[in-house]
């Protein structure tokens, strides 16, 4: 284990797993001093019937809640202020949000709006505007890899400067984190692959990025274990609520890993990749994950071949010469990832160029990637990869990574 | 007597003992001021000099005037770019100009370990040393160029901890780089140093 010179953890929401987890939300938030919820959501996830079994769960000890369900994939500045409209016009006084990354970044930009008194979230923008408590925000994640339940952060787009605006504080974490199968039983298997690929990108970058601490070791660890004890078979098992209850949590614990010891290139090239492309950001982090450990494994190769232990258990662990854990590893992922191809019909993409929308049109052609590669430079999450990434770098990865092909490493500038 | 009641001697007037206030060194606040005058000015030598440091300050605005300190009290640095596009230092003056990015260090114990090289700038921005005012991808472009400039102003064995990869050959030949090297010193610190000292003064 390595213990960093210098390192900060916090994690401070409350976590309720398991069977009949909804029900407890009306005591839970009582002990919060709040009785009226405002339930945010998304129209899939309402479609599904979800925000129908909340309601259910928690009739008879709460009155009615009421529900805002139009919040889109990328959410902006102005759905958080309508929303914040909709929360003061109910006279609501805490949030519910149920439903996947936007939905959650959205209800948190809410609670910044409606429990600071301002008009509109811009005026919260940056890091360390939020200076105060804010009001009770429960969160019920409906996909298994945001993490978002664990994070201090919001990213909400503003239309008009077409960038994403991040609010970063230790007063977004939510107060109640609740993981209920009940939630991802209706998630189809290749979104079920994609988020779940994400959750573990999360945690392998937890794992070896420069801010890697003890705290954060321990739960990517776990994570990465529960991910590929589960996800496989959830995908031939859609109903088996213990196994989806196990990719929940394992993203939640992968959210508390990365929220603070923050992740690499793989999400700093998926980042922009979803940006220009419109790409759904599972799919990014899945393709891009084998790269991200290839590029950095001269400098965490001992870091990187410490992953073999979760990702193949100890019997292949002890099994594999100490100079091939890192190859093996990275080599179970490419793996993993060909496997929930296999399993879902070709449904989940294998590299950037197997990504495609609903009509079958590829999302990523080849000529995008200089600006993909370029635009890479703006993102946060170049700073804790160990390896230094320039456009050169990035546009060399990204090409490998577009057809599918293991890194040239004799490429890989080494300094 | 009794271990557990390590007051109980104590002197009834607490009241007239001073409060201790934190001493600041004088040497390491002179050093980081030191270290801020020849980063400042490397960067505006290295903006005319080096295609790379010049291509980063021609992304942001004109009229954009950057801060680079140390928290709370000082030392500064402060850089503009002018209306023809050129970045100039301006000096240690905080109040020079307003500053559309402030990076401040949070301590001069975190100053200390940028500036003697124990730490690397991405580094110090992972164990959460600086406190970023504006915008972060115009931060993360001040961070490319100043590790540009420490690979040119400081020698190999000093800058490779300073940077988080010293460019090799192919991404800075050898010749190119001592050469950029000695124009970016004679820039720096040869004939516009004084009008710098001057004004500050």
């Amino acid at each position: 284990m390595i213990l960093p010179e210098f390192y900060d953890f916090c994690s401070r929401a409350k976590i309720i797993s398991g069977e009949n987890a909804l029900e407890k939300i009306p005591g839970l938030l009582a002990g919060l001093h709040a009785g009226r919820p405002l339930i945010i959501t998304d129209p899939g996830v309402q479609n599904a019937g979800l925000v129908d079994a909340v309601k259910q769960a928690m009739a008879g000890e709460l009155e009615s809640a009421p529900v805002y369900s139009d919040v889109p994939v990328d959410s902006d500045y102005h759905v958080v202020d309508k929303i914040a409209g909709v929360y003061r016009e109910n006279q609501c006084d805490a949030i519910i949000a149920v439903g996947g990354g936007s939905v959650i970044d959205t209800a948190k930009g809410v609670n910044i709006v409606v429990s600071l008194g301002g008009k509109t979230l811009l005026d919260f923008q940056g890091a360390g505007a939020v200076r105060k408590k804010l009001n009770p925000l429960v969160i019920l994640p409906t996909t298994a890899g945001t993490g978002s339940e664990m994070t201090l952060v919001a990213v909400i787009a503003d239309p008009e400067r077409r960038e994403k605006m991040f609010f970063v504080s230790y007063f977004l974490l939510p107060d109640l984190a609740v993981l209920d199968a009940r939630l991802t039983r209706t998630l189809p298997d290749f979104i079920t692959a994609a988020t779940a690929m994400d959750a573990l990108s999360h945690a392998c970058e937890a794992w070896y990025c420069l801010e890697k601490n003890p705290l954060s070791d321990a739960l990517a660890f776990q994570a990465i274990d529960l991910i590929c004890q589960n996800l496989l078979y959830v995908i031939q098992n859609p109903e088996d609520m213990q196994a989806r209850l196990a990719l929940a949590n394992a993203s939640t614990l992968a959210g508390a890993a990365f929220s603070n010891s923050m992740v690499g290139m793989v999400h700093n090239l998926g980042h922009v990749t979803g940006a220009v492309c419109h790409v759904p950001h599972g799919n990014c982090m899945a393709a891009l994950l084998p790269y991200g450990l290839e590029y950095n494994l001269h400098r965490r190769g001992e870091i990187i071949s410490q992953l073999l232990l979760p990702l193949a258990g100890p019997e292949t662990y002890a099994a594999t010469p100490r100079h091939q854990r890192a190859e093996k590893a990275i080599a179970l992922i490419r793996q993993l990832n060909q496997d929930l191809h296999d399993a879902t019909g070709g449904r989940h993409p294998r590299f950037l160029s197997e990504i495609r929308d609903r009509d079958g049109r590829r999302l990523v052609e080849k000529n995008m990637l200089p600006e993909i590669a370029e635009k890479a430079l703006s993102d946060g999450a170049r700073v804790p990869n160990p390896e230094e990434l320039l456009a050169d770098d990035a546009h060399m990865v990204l090409e490998h990574a577009w057809e599918g092909t293991p890194l040239d490493r004799t490429k890989i500038k080494t300094g | 007597m009794n271990r557990f009641t390590p007051f109980s001697n104590a002197p009834a007037n607490l009241g007239q003992y001073p409060e201790i206030r934190p001493k600041t060194s004088c040497f390491r606040k002179a050093y980081i001021a030191v270290m801020l005058l020849v980063v400042g000015r490397g960067l505006e030598a290295a903006a005319r000099v080096d295609p790379t440091v010049r291509r980063i300050f021609q992304q942001l605005p004109d009229g954009f005037c950057l801060c680079l300190g140390v928290g709370p009290a000082g030392p500064w640095m402060v850089a503009k770019k002018d209306k023809k596009g050129r970045l100039r230092y301006l000096g240690w003056q905080p109040r020079a100009a307003r500053a559309h990015l402030r990076l401040t260090i949070k301590n001069l114990a975190s100053a200390m370990r940028l500036f003697t090289f124990q730490e690397s700038t991405a580094l110090a921005f992972n164990y959460d040393r600086f406190i970023v005012e504006g915008s972060l991808p115009q931060a993360l472009a001040f961070m490319r160029a100043l590790d540009r400039v420490e690979v040119y102003l400081l020698p190999k064995i000093i800058a490779r901890l300073a940077v988080k990869r010293y460019p090799d050959n192919s991404e800075l030949p050898g010749w190119k780089k001592h050469l950029n090297r000695i124009r970016i010193y004679l820039r720096a610190f040869f004939p516009d140093l004084i009008r710098v000292i001057y004004k500050n003064i």
